[in-house]
């Protein structure tokens, strides 16, 4: 048996081409006579459109066309609702270029295409919009308030949707309860912020009659077929191909952007190839963003802390449109009981319409929102029961004997209950207790005052239902002039490490080194059956019909190669890019394997020549293809999850914080985290660090702010504040394994499972150092200066200095 | 005016390549990008935040060698780049070999999505050649990528690549003797003037030449390093038609070392007056690391700084507590400023059109001064300053005689503390409960704003805070626990 990769850390198969700069991403496309589109944006949060001027823009010297909705044909409509839900009211989408209204800074008015970029902005600018301001009502509170200004006229209340779920019986146990603790938290709004912006070039050849984009998606698929219909071109006429993206983390999930559609638009009606890519800015207020939420959460508790029951009501920000339907706010109502047994819960959530930039998923997807809420109920409980925080979590963890635990009642965003499938939560906790030094944290604390800095500790907790449906497909070929594998998926990358780990995945079952399968994903040129890279999903998803895929080529290699060497295939074994007779060395070799079930006319290589010289790969009568039989070693399979796999894990942190000048200083980090059988620890390690990079940024730097008139405040780097290497503490990552009963493989996504907890960690973390100056109860994300300021303000100051 | 050049030229895989057709404004990353087609290195936002778009610049250095500097060449105006070999990404691996750098990068799984990754690649190429290279401990690793954003792998194994790569001596085939013969060839030396009167890139070579082309055009924009005037370029798409670049005047990037002055011209980088600034003071190196990053520093000025008027820059706070003086020059006239009495009000200052500042004079602090400096920032790397406070106290026998007292971000300019100062007047470093008045003077001072940044309240806080700090280390030891340099985690003061 070859040695087998699943487990180990190995290389990247892409990084040679990434680091010396070969790496190809859209602006980095070059076609010629390509033309470049400029967008010209709402300057208003809602504003009614009175006139538009396109005359001097249209004019100007290398202006290829201008597009307002009046001349963009049926492409005028709006965009589709892409997950329609009963308890949607009034979903609303956007249209690709305002028609009479404007409802947040940064929507697409206008589109320029002219020879270059430059001159495509220059002549936006000479576009002359008039726009009738109306007043709006920004905060998620105030929007949700009686008597708001509305976003969309006919939406009362602003309420998008509405909707009531139950598990077991939530009144019963308030009822029974020693105990109420309730609290409102509330988490901010932010950005994905991917170092590359979205960006899309679009060809029409006339001769082929093919539409080629190239799209920073993480949805090729979805693309295409949106494009298909839209344009009402034969889907096979439409290739959509998401080369190498740069970063997406939910952002490039969404389709259609305005631009997904016009710039394809414009490349068919100019008949000349077409290229958009986003500026930073543009990303700040054209591209979709996530987080705020407001959850009022109240745990019923015997006074032993055991938790009865559990109520949550929040609002949800879903920005000016709602294209997502309820996904956010269904993940994080049907996660908001983490991984605690509480059998009665009752969540209600209102999504509610404010006149900002559309709110999709981004990584973590209404998780870190319900894990917010729920640890710092959790340490609010146990603070007023007068136990032990650790305590508390242990005496409502799910026992590893207990799964699956089913939430009758909870649907998840796949349509099925929530169902835990497995997890050792306990052990979680104390793992993540002894790699911070729980044992030495009133010495630390101590040592701290010594420097006159307060010293607490963070914890958080979180579960993520991973490897959402409905399926992905795994395409396997063994090539015969190589013998290298390949392999396609629907779904794409944007630096997972998709390429290496499915690679290990094929290797493994054909007995070849992982640098000897070739990797093609987010082409529908390639594989155009699937959904998309999203909700830790792709690893699960994915791995396993690959695996499947794999599986099955191994038996069909198996069998040719016993025919070949005349040999039972019980003895054949499949290492270093051979089959062989176990013990002996007469092996074939996997080129010779895919060229002799191919019957070929002529023999024009060596694999070709030597294949001749074995016996005949397929042991049948008649023609030289057998009936019902495929040429050469070609395997396409599915995997369809019966529903989802849940990881989880535990966070850690020593948190210290400065009184004087409010700053906060993470002493040390500790991510515990299982993600079931680990297929490579390295890209595990990659993805669970990165996102804890995220989860940083959305407990202590990034906020995306709106003035009182809906316009952005910090669109840009400058300032939305994002960490840099020096923010990042020490993090300890502790792995736990415990395979996922669900697939074949036992695993688990991880994708997100870095930054869920960060935020109810680190702040749970400052509140916990505070504690000494009275500084009360920390229930926002996230926590800048002057809120630490603020809180002291309340407390003692001659203690603080 | 003279001009001897018409075309700029840079080095280019051991090349000399000349340049004579271009914009004022044209930046280093289009033309790399656009013209060369060296697409390699990638724009994350155009206004020097992300470092995606790092290149590095090669010069002759103080030695023999080739000093290397990162720069983001999304504002970096391609004209400045004259006279320096131009290094990307795409150039660093040789004959199939990675570099070094890129070799650990890719052991240390340092690179997921990989847009950001060129630009790490060029600023630890440029760490690779420092100047000192001992040993390299996490912290200068994590300043060597300040100015680097990852949205992807949290920097843990880009740091551990690097220490790793940096650990072994210089041995990657850069800077050697034929790139200081063709830096050399491509360094003219003469004063450039490629375009016409009404849009043209210049850049003299002497003050002569610099003051009488600025008052024969005194809309032309002043250039430096562009670290201000490119985001002008780039985000606020401000028509610049004229610039005169100020980087080829040998006596404006001049560092005159007194032994008891500096003088420093106003071309003069961070990175050229380093170690001249870092040795008045540990807090000025401190507040110098973490101004922007080493790609803003390498070409960004003091004068730069100086002269943008900005209420929240760095370094004014800190030559005004100094005692700063500026010299003005307007044709073959000069003025000498205090420099506090240069800022008049938010985006004003004392300057008329066609005048420049030529450099800035600072005393060192005497033996019976002591200083101290803070930046108070969100983020603490490559982060506009909340708060920026700088402090000197003239102490005789444990008593203050006289204060200058510096803040930046308190109001429309860099401004000085008077009624703080005064309060502070004979006051003794030993009686901590005689420094409250002077704490509370600074709300006589100042009625800072509230912003996206800070609230005024927290700033009024901060700013007290600051000076009580200040005053407690000064009076009391001075450790390692008291001072705010070295590493993050030594930044732990005891502030009470
Ligand atoms: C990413 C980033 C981070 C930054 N971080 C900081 C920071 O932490 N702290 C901070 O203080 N600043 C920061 N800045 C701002 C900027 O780097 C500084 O203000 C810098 O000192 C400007 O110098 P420069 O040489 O680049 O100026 P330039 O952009 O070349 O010029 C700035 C202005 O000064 C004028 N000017 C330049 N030289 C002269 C002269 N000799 N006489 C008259 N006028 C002149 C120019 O015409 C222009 O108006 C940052 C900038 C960026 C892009
Ligand atoms: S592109 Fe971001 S710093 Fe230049």
């Amino acid at each position: 048996m070859a040695t087998r990769t699943f487990g180990e850390p190995v290389q990247r198969n892409i990084d040679d081409r990434l680091l010396t700069g070969q790496g190809h991403y859209i602006d980095d496309i070059d076609l010629p006579s390509v033309a470049h589109a400029a967008f010209l944006r709402s300057p208003f949060a809602r504003a009614k459109i009175t006139s538009i001027d396109v005359s001097a823009a249209r004019a100007h010297p290398g202006v290829l066309g201008v597009f307002t909705c009046d001349n963009i044909g049926h492409i005028d409509q709006d965009l589709p609702l892409l997950i329609p839900h009963p308890c949607l009211v009034g979903p609303r989408t956007q249209r690709p270029l305002a028609r009479g209204d404007v409802y947040y800074v940064g929507q697409t008015v206008a589109m320029v295409v002219a020879v270059d970029r430059y001159t495509a902005e220059d002549a936006v600018r000479l576009i002359e919009v008039d726009y009738d301001p109306l007043p709006v009502s920004v905060e998620l509170e105030d929007a949700a308030a009686d008597g708001a200004n509305l976003v969309h006229e006919d939406v009362a209340g602003n309420v998008a949707a509405h909707f009531v779920q139950n598990s077991g019986d939530a009144a019963a146990a308030f009822a029974r309860a020693d105990h109420v603790t309730k609290i409102t938290v509330r988490v901010e709004r932010s950005t994905a912020a991917p170092m590359e912006g979205r960006a899309v070039c679009a060809r029409w050849d006339r001769i082929t009659e093919q539409l080629m984009v190239w799209d920073s998606t993480q949805a090729p698929i979805s693309v295409r077929g949106g494009l298909a219909s839209l344009f009402d071109i034969d889907e096979d006429r439409v290739r959509v191909v998401a080369p190498d993206v740069g970063g997406g983390f939910g952002q490039k999930v969404l389709f259609f952007y305005p631009e997904e559609v016009l710039v394809p638009m414009a490349a068919i009606q100019l008949d000349r190839p077409v290229k958009w890519i986003e500026d930073r800015t543009e990303n700040f207020i054209g591209s979709t963003q996530e987080r705020t939420q407001v959850h009022t959460i109240e745990l019923a508790a015997t006074k032993d802390g055991e938790v009865l029951g559990l109520r949550d009501f929040f609002l949800h920000d879903t920005g000016s449109f709602i294209p997502y339907g309820i996904a956010i706010a269904q993940v994080a109502s049907t996660s908001i009981a983490g991984p605690y047994r509480i059998p009665n819960i009752e969540v209600e959530f209102k999504a509610i319409y404010t006149p900002t930039v559309p709110v999709t998923p981004y990584r973590g997807c209404g998780r870190p929102q319900a894990c917010f809420a729920i640890e710092r109920a959790m340490d609010k409980l146990a603070e007023e029961l007068g136990l032990d925080r650790f305590e508390v979590r242990r005496r409502n963890f799910i026992a590893p004997d207990q799964f699956p635990w089913k939430r009758e009642g909870l649907l998840f965003a796949d349509g099925l209950a929530v169902c835990y499938d497995s997890g050792e939560y306990d052990t979680a906790l104390s793992k993540a207790a002894e790699a911070i030094g729980l044992d030495r944290l009133d010495e630390m604390k101590a040592d701290a005052r010594a420097r006159g800095k307060y010293l607490g500790l963070g914890l958080g907790f979180y579960v993520e239902g991973t490897g959402l449906g409905p399926y992905e497909g795994g395409h396997v070929r063994i090539h015969p002039i190589t013998g290298k594998i390949y392999v396609n998926t629907g779904l794409s990358t944007q630096g997972q490490g998709h390429d290496t780990v499915f690679a290990q995945i094929a290797a493994d079952q054909l007995g070849v080194d992982p640098s000897d399968v070739i990797v093609v994903e987010g082409d529908t040129g390639a594989f155009d059956w699937g959904v998309a890279t999203f909700a830790s999903r792709a690893a699960v998803v994915s791995g396993n019909a690959i695996h499947k895929a794999a599986s099955k080529a191994r038996e069909m290699v198996i069998e040719a190669a016993a025919n070949m060497l005349e040999a039972a295939p019980g003895d054949i074994e499949l290492a270093e890019g051979k089959a062989r007779i176990s013990g002996s060395d007469r092996a074939v070799t996997l080129a010779e394997v895919a060229t002799a079930t191919n019957p070929l006319r002529y023999a024009f290589n060596k694999a070709a020549q030597s294949a001749t010289q074995f016996a005949p790969a397929s042991k049948h009568d008649g023609p030289p293809l057998a009936d019902g039989k495929a040429p050469g070693i070609e395997v396409t399979d599915y995997y369809s999850p019966p529903y989802s796999t849940w990881a989880y894990g535990c966070h850690a942190a020593l948190v210290e914080v400065d009184p004087a000048l409010c700053t906060v200083d993470i002493r040390q980090y500790v991510c515990v985290h299982d993600c079931g059988n680990m297929i490579n620890p390295m890209i595990v390690e990659g993805q669970v660090i990165g996102g804890m990079a995220q989860g940083l940024g959305g407990a202590l730097y990034e906020k995306v702010q709106y003035d009182q008139d809906g316009n952005p405040r910090n669109a840009g780097f400058m300032d939305f504040l994002m960490p840099y290497a020096t923010e990042m503490p020490k993090v300890d990552i502790v792995h736990m394994e415990t395979p996922s009963p669900l697939n074949p493989l036992g695993i688990k996504g991880v994708g997100e499972a870095g930054t869920i907890a960060v935020p109810a960690t680190i702040i749970s973390g400052i509140e916990d150092a505070l504690k000494p100056l009275g500084a009360g109860h920390f229930h926002e994300a996230p926590v800048f200066p002057h809120m630490i300021f603020e809180k002291l303000g309340g407390a003692d100051q001659a203690k603080a200095s | 005016m003279q001009a001897e050049r018409h075309a700029i030229h840079i080095v280019r895989r051991g090349k000399v390549v000349e340049i004579s057709d271009f914009a004022p404004t044209e930046t280093l990353l289009d033309y790399l990008r656009l013209r060369e087609r060296a697409i390699g290195t990638k724009e994350g936002c155009a206004e020097g935040d992300c470092g995606a778009c790092t290149v590095a610049l090669g010069r002759p250095g103080e030695g023999e060698g080739t000093e290397y500097r990162p720069v983001n060449a999304c504002i970096h105006l391609l004209g400045m780049a004259d006279g320096a070999e131009v290094i990307t990404v795409e150039d660093m691996a040789r004959d199939g070999e990675l570099h070094p750098i890129q070799q650990s990068m890719v052991e240390h799984h340092a690179s997921q999505c990989g847009f950001c990754t060129p630009g790490f690649v060029m600023a630890l190429f440029a760490l690779y050649h420092r100047e000192a290279p001992d040993g390299l401990d996490r912290t200068q690793v994590n300043d060597a990528i300040a100015g680097n954003l990852c949205r992807c792998t949290g920097y843990k194994p880009i740091v551990a690549a690097a220490l790793d790569a940096c650990a072994d001596p210089v041995f990657d085939g850069f800077g050697t003797d034929e790139t200081i013969m063709a830096l050399k060839e491509a360094d003219k030396g003469k004063t450039l003037f490629v375009g016409d009167e009404n849009r043209f890139f210049a850049a003299p070579v002497s003050i002569d030449e610099l003051a009488a082309l600025y008052v024969l055009h005194p809309d032309a924009t002043l250039v430096a390093g562009a670290t201000d005037v490119g985001l002008w370029i780039t985000k606020q798409m401000r028509p610049i038609d004229r610039v005169i670049h100020l980087g080829r005047i040998r006596e404006m990037t001049a560092i005159e070392d007194n032994p008891d002055s500096l003088v420093i011209g106003a071309a003069a980088t961070y990175a050229d007056a380093w170690d001249a600034l870092s040795k008045l003071d540990p807090d000025i190196a401190e507040v110098l690391r973490r101004l922007g990053s080493p790609q803003v520093r390498a070409v960004g000025t003091v004068g730069g700084n100086i002269a943008n008027g900005s209420p929240i820059g760095d370094t004014p706070p800190l030559l005004i507590a100094l005692g700063a003086e500026t010299m003005l020059r307007h044709g073959g006239d000069i003025r000498v400023l205090a420099l506090e009495d240069f800022y008049l009000d938010y985006g004003k200052q004392d300057r008329q059109p066609g005048e420049f500042v030529e450099s800035f004079r600072v005393e060192k602090p005497g033996p019976n001064t002591a200083f101290r400096a803070y930046k108070i920032s969100k983020r603490f790397d490559q982060d506009i300053s909340a708060v920026l406070a700088a402090f000197a106290l003239d102490i005789h026998q444990g008593i203050i005689r006289s204060a200058k007292i510096a803040f930046g971000g308190m109001a429309g300019i860099p401004k000085r503390a008077r009624y703080a100062e005064k309060a502070l007047k004979d006051i003794s470093l030993n009686d901590p409960s005689g420094w409250q008045p002077a704490i509370d003077a600074l709300a006589r001072d100042f009625a800072p704003m509230d912003d996206h940044r800070a609230s005024a309240a927290y700033r009024s806080q901060v700013a007290g805070g600051l000076l009580k700090k200040a005053l407690t280390e000064i009076a009391g030891e001075d450790t390692m626990a008291t001072r705010l340099t070295g590493t993050r985690e030594a930044a732990d003061v005891g502030l009470t």
